[in-house]
């Protein structure tokens, strides 16, 4: 009985200590966000206050970040909307037909999932550079395609796979084309899917660092990771605004997170994220 | 339009993209491991081979492979062990426990540049939290980014901490479909608890835990940003990994070739490393 209870105890305690360590840094950086500048150095209060919006005012009248957090949206908009299009495409003809190029398209996607980023980086600023289009938002757009189109492909493929081709012939049988059965049949069915691939282009997009670095040279253009990140080279370290603009790129994932959960599980589970 | 038009149509166009977004890079980068180029804008001049010759030759690059090695290597082990400690843990039942599995998660939500610049802040030599939380235990003060072994140390703690949730999902997952008969007749045998987990959990989760540590393995060994943001490959080169070797090769050096040829030799180091690990671990027929 008391060795029941003693696992009990244990049990307890070490679910606290997962909590603990899985979100302390994460409530750190809130509270340290909104702590007033004198406390910030003196006091070492594991409660949040006093309370200060000091740092998130100044974040956004005084530095570009604004403008980045637009930037970043833009970037990852983009790249969903883009994803969604393309992968909901390629992997339904990879799964529906029998067809040689088939072959080619799978295999790239498999491999693109080992390239390590400066194999697709060096190339793509290279070549945007030679056309005129070097630090821009679209270069950037294209790079983070070459992160989400494998994911969205990958998953959809594993999707439409399962799914049985009956309905569609159904829908055939009374009179809708192919690509009607295809729109007003498969893509409603494959709403959760879709979703998932949506949730996770975006995480993908929204807190790349390195493309961001290598794509983008001017302040105006940049992303929030890189311009936050710029922020810890200057000489008075202000940290802050350091942590309300972390917060802040921290903010619409948690948000997401919190109404979506199950898509990310769904997603994180399938092995299908890279990170 | 007929069926069969809109799949001609939806294969161009998936071939298309495809080549354009995911196989033009790669081919041209390769291509570009046999030039000479020391601008972007300037014209590349074939030189062969030798950009290979001098990049094997140079310490930098091993070094670059070692520091990598010990990083991934450490990183993996770590974040397995832990993800599977944790993930048997929140399979448990206790109050609570959707949150502590959501609370879980957290990590792996967050932007590299977030975590690294959190993890900074904690351990800011004078008024950082862990910094103040390890004075006041009367330890001696811990330089995170000085020594080589430090920073290696760190970047390590700083990826494992981000990863391990992907291995506690996974894990998760995995556990929900072992049947739980199987359980119920191993404590009928007398078995412990250790013995269950070694001949029940771990066999039935093999396949996951396969593609996990896979997967894991290819993205830890090309991850640019943790070392990058935390160390800047310092000091003195000791947690340069081929990632930042290549990146300061190419855009701090402007020796773009050499830049390239970097990245390819990683990409290379890795498909056969895959390759090798396939043939050591084969995946069940159930994929392609």
């Amino acid at each position: 009985m008391t060795r029941a209870l003693f696992g009990r105890l244990a049990l307890y305690l070490t679910a606290i200590v997962i909590a603990i360590y899985s979100a302390f840094p994460v409530y750190w950086m809130i509270v340290s966000s909104t702590r007033a500048p004198q406390e910030m150095f003196s006091s070492s209060s594991l409660w949040p206050g006093p309370f200060t919006g000091e740092y998130y005012s100044n974040l956004l009248e005084l530095t570009d970040y604004p403008a980045q957090f637009i930037n970043s949206l833009t970037v990852a908009l983009i790249t969903v909307v883009v994803t969604m299009v393309f992968s909901v495409i390629i992997a339904y003809a990879v799964t529906r037909q029998r067809i040689r190029g088939k072959k080619v398209i799978v295999a790239s996607m498999l491999y693109a999932y080992m390239f390590p980023p400066l194999l697709i980086a060096i190339p793509m600023y290279t070549f945007f550079t030679r056309i005129g289009l070097g630090d821009t938002l679209t270069s950037l757009v294209a790079a983070h395609l070459t992160m989400t189109l494998p994911l969205g492909v990958w998953f959809l493929w594993g999707f439409f796979k399962n799914m049985p081709f009956e309905l569609e012939e159904a829908a055939m049988v009374d009179g809708c084309t192919r690509l009607g059965a295809f729109l007003r049949v498969v893509l409603p069915l494959s709403l959760p899917g879709l979703l998932t691939v949506a949730i996770f282009s975006f995480l993908l997009s929204w807190t790349d660092y390195t493309f961001a670095l290598i794509m983008i040279g001017s302040d105006a253009n940049k992303t929030v990771p890189v311009g936050l990140a710029s922020m810890i080279g200057s000489f008075d370290l202000r940290w802050g605004e350091i942590m309300a603009g972390s917060t802040l790129i921290a903010l619409p994932l948690f948000g997401a997170f919190a109404l979506l959960s199950q898509y990310f599980i769904q997603g994180m589970s399938a092995g299908a994220v890279k990170g | 339009m007929s069926s069969k038009a809109t799949f001609t149509l939806f294969l161009i166009i998936g071939l298309l993209v495809t080549l354009a977004l995911i196989a033009a890079p790669v081919v041209y980068a390769i291509s570009l491991s046999f030039y000479t180029m020391d601008s972007f804008v300037a014209d590349p001049e074939w030189i062969g081979l030798a950009n290979y010759a001098r990049i094997l030759s140079t310490g930098a690059f091993w070094n670059a492979l070692g520091n990598g090695l010990v990083y991934s290597i450490s990183t993996i082990v770590l974040q397995v062990v832990l993800g599977i400690g944790m993930a048997l843990v929140l399979n448990q039942a206790f109050p609570g426990r959707n949150l502590v599995r959501g609370l879980s998660i957290l990590p792996y939500l967050l932007p590299t540049v977030v975590i690294v610049l959190t993890f900074k802040w904690m351990v800011d030599g004078s008024i950082g939290i862990l910094t103040k939380a390890i004075a006041a235990l009367g330890l001696p003060p811990i330089h995170w980014f000085e020594s080589p072994q430090a920073a290696m140390a760190s970047s390590v703690m700083v990826s494992v901490w981000l990863w391990t949730p992907f291995v506690t999902t996974a894990f998760l997952a995995g556990l929900q479909t072992v049947p739980t008969s199987l359980y119920e007749a191993a404590k009928v045998d007398g078995t412990n608890a250790i013995q269950r987990f070694y001949h029940i959990t771990l066999p039935m989760l093999k396949p996951v835990l396969t593609v996990v540590v896979l997967l894991r393995a290819v993205w830890t060994f090309n991850k640019f940003d943790v070392i990058w943001l935390l160390t800047g490959g310092g000091p003195v080169g000791s947690t340069e990994h081929l990632a930042i070797l290549s990146y300061t090769t190419a855009f701090t050096k402007f020796d773009i070739g050499g830049g390239a040829t970097i990245a390819t030799l990683s990409f290379l180091f890795l498909a056969i490393s895959v390759f090798i690990y396939f043939r050591i671990f084969p995946l069940d027929e159930e994929e392609s």
